[in-house]
């Protein structure tokens, strides 16, 4: 048994780099999209959820499940953002409100077919490492694919097919006017990040319990990340997502697992009492 | 702006711009419905719609009060569960911990509830648009998860209070008579209801629509909008609570569900359905939605999955509202007087979107 401070460590840190996935596809939404999407922690659960039921058929690895449950994300996004999100983008309350509609929605769907008890998948020995360190395969491998998918979305986003994004993030009625098409563009991107919330799910889904209602405290700390770090940079949303997934597993395991979820949510509390304006990008639309 | 002469709303009738004979005819078809109500339990029901009636009633006055903040005030809020939950709890804390009579204990709790509110109005009130639904949804949750995972208390006999299992009221009688649970929720919801239509009736009700039109234009002509969102949180609030109340005092408990996620959602859902801004709109749409999918006995996970749905389906087709839309209708089929009220939904609907 290493001493358990350096164990918090290590797992949150795995854990963190993990949710910066989640984090940078709900930066992504609000960036193009200009939308604070409530449903993001239900596809996260979508993907853990897909991660179980592959594993339930002797499929058990993650890096199987993640595309699986990036593409099923991805076609539910693209159904959200076509036929909802982008119709009703001008009106704050329908958005809000439909956004955790659809949430809930998932939550209850997910409880019909799976129940509400928390399932778990076989994750494998793990490593003992120095000192008895307890190394998650998964953890492992969940963070470093993690930190290539979001390599890629930043070379992604410096790249030429990455510009109609910042220019759309920038100004929308510039880039239609160049002849973007803006509203495809706009349910692509929110569908494309559904998918990376899902595999982020699908991802850490050997590390806890699989429940309906696993995606909260997730959706919660990708909140903090963007209010914080804002949308510009993939490298801050990684680092202050590792920050947060290393506090709040230390929150889990000094206190009650149940205590991270509220310290996030304290979180969010004092952010948006400190910084009123909120999400700066937000606050400046005129619309 | 310390120094600044008191402000003072002018005196305008809300009721200008209907025509009286509308109104009546309205008024007749409430209390025509009023009648029906009264008359049901007459008809030898069940018990079990006795009680889905009940439960109904206590969830419309819930819902009419999340109107008075979300609809008229236009403060999305995502955590009205939390006054509702609180006042339950402190029922069920006051007469069973502490001992108090019911009455009191009653008293305490709306009292708490509206102080709660006005903690929540407080916080969110330099906050704008989703930011506010962030806000009351995170401190909601905070609640619920405290609620839940707590048993802060061992009652009498040993048994833990708190947790899931939620903490039991004291009541001075044994078996309520469904047919008296029946009477006294409807005598509530009526009372709540009047009460609530003559509070956004008031000069503060005119204000508060008008802070929900546009804040910059109310606060351009001298009103404190900080300090009318903080009213607007604490009446809801104290309306929210004297349901949660009664719903504690009819179910005997106050358990963690009072303060979920889900409830606070289900007074959004109806308030949307039913029209947001109107009270009785919200009213109608709790007791036919309630009714609809409990009387059909479906679980209650499949009841949150069909309020999602229709709520998703509502928003989608009606997205600035049921209320405006129709009236949107009414006036391309109506004459000059339509024209005006299109005009001026117009200008309401631009000021949403602005910060």
């Amino acid at each position: 048994m290493a001493s358990p401070l350096l164990q918090v460590l290590l797992d949150g840190l795995l854990a963190g780099g993990t949710y910066a996935l989640m984090a940078a596809g709900m930066a992504l939404i609000l960036g193009v999209v200009k939308v604070i999407n409530l449903s993001h922690g239900a596809f996260f659960t979508l993907g853990a959820y897909v991660a179980y039921a592959l594993a339930a058929r002797g499929v058990e690895s993650p890096i199987a499940a993640a595309p699986l449950a990036a593409v099923i994300a991805f076609a539910f996004g693209v159904f959200l953002g076509k036929s909802f999100v982008n119709p009703v983008r001008s009106h704050p309350f329908a958005l809000t409100v439909g956004t955790l509609a659809f949430a809930l929605l998932f939550e209850q769907a997910a409880q019909m077919v799976w129940g509400p008890h928390p399932l778990s998948i076989d994750a494998g020995a793990p490593w003992i490492g120095p000192g008895g360190l307890v190394v998650r395969r998964w953890g492992v491998i969940a963070f470093f694919s993690s930190a290539a998918l979001l390599g890629g979305l930043k070379w992604l986003l410096s790249a030429r097919p990455g510009l109609s994004l910042r220019l759309i993030a920038e100004d929308e009625e510039i880039a239609g006017s160049l002849g973007m098409d803006v509203e495809t563009i706009r349910y692509l991107t929110f569908g494309g990040a559904c998918a990376m919330a899902a595999a982020a799910g699908a991802l850490l889904s050997p590390s806890g319990a699989v429940t309906p209602t696993m995606g909260r405290a997730p959706l919660l700390l990708s909140l903090v990340v963007v209010i914080v770090a804002g949308m510009d940079s993939v490298a801050a949303i990684f680092l202050l997502s590792i920050g947060l997934g290393i506090l709040g597993n230390a929150c889990a395991w000094f206190l009650s697992p149940q205590w991270s979820y509220v310290a996030l949510l304290a979180a969010v509390c004092l952010l948006l009492s400190a910084r009123p304006a909120g999400i700066v990008a937000l606050a400046g639309r005129r619309d | 702006m310390r120094n600044a002469a008191p402000f003072r709303a002018p005196k305008v009738s809300l009721r200008g711009g209907t025509p009286p004979a509308r109104s009546t005819w309205r008024g007749g078809w409430l209390a025509a419905g009023i009648g029906l109500l009264l008359f049901f339990p007459l008809s030898s029901p069940d018990a079990f719609f006795l009680d889905v009636f009940t439960t109904g009633f206590l969830l419309a006055a819930f819902a009419a009060s999340w109107d008075v903040v979300g609809g008229v005030s236009g403060q999305t809020t995502l955590g009205h569960a939390l006054p509702f939950g609180t006042a339950a709890y402190a029922c069920a804390l006051l007469t069973s911990f502490a001992g108090w009579p019911l009455p009191l204990a009653v008293g305490a709790a709306v009292l708490l509830a509206a102080a709660v509110g006005a903690g929540i109005g407080t916080l969110s009130a330099p906050l704008a648009g989703p930011f506010v639904a962030l806000l009351t949804l995170a401190l909601g949750e905070i609640a619920h998860e405290v609620a839940v995972g707590h048993t802060f208390f061992s009652g009498p006999g040993g048994y833990a209070w708190g947790g899931e299992g939620g903490i039991p009221v004291a009541l001075p009688w044994r078996d309520a008579s469904p047919f008296s649970s029946y009477y006294a929720a409807l005598g509530f919801l009526c009372l709540a209801s009047f009460g609530m239509l003559r509070f956004l009736r008031s000069e503060a009700g005119l204000i508060l629509r008008a802070v929900a039109g546009s804040p910059i234009t109310a606060q351009a002509s001298g009103v404190p909008i900080a300090r009318f969102k903080r009213l607007a949180f604490a009446v809801g609030s104290a309306f929210a609570g004297a349901a949660g109340a009664g719903f504690a005092l009819h179910v005997g408990r106050a358990t963690a569900t009072d303060l979920s996620l889900e409830l606070s959602f289900q007074a959004a859902t109806f308030a949307a359905v039913g029209g947001r801004g109107t009270i009785v709109g919200p009213v109608v749409a709790a007791l036919v939605l309630h009714l609809l999918f409990q009387g059909l006995s479906l679980p209650p996970s499949v009841r949150v999955l069909l309020y999602a749905l229709t709520l998703l389906l509502v928003l989608r087709f009606f997205p600035g509202g049921v209320v405006g839309t129709a009236r949107d209708l009414a006036s391309r089929l109506g004459g000059k007087e339509g024209g005006r009220s299109r005009r001026i939904r117009g200008r309401y609907r631009n000021g949403e979107g602005a910060p």
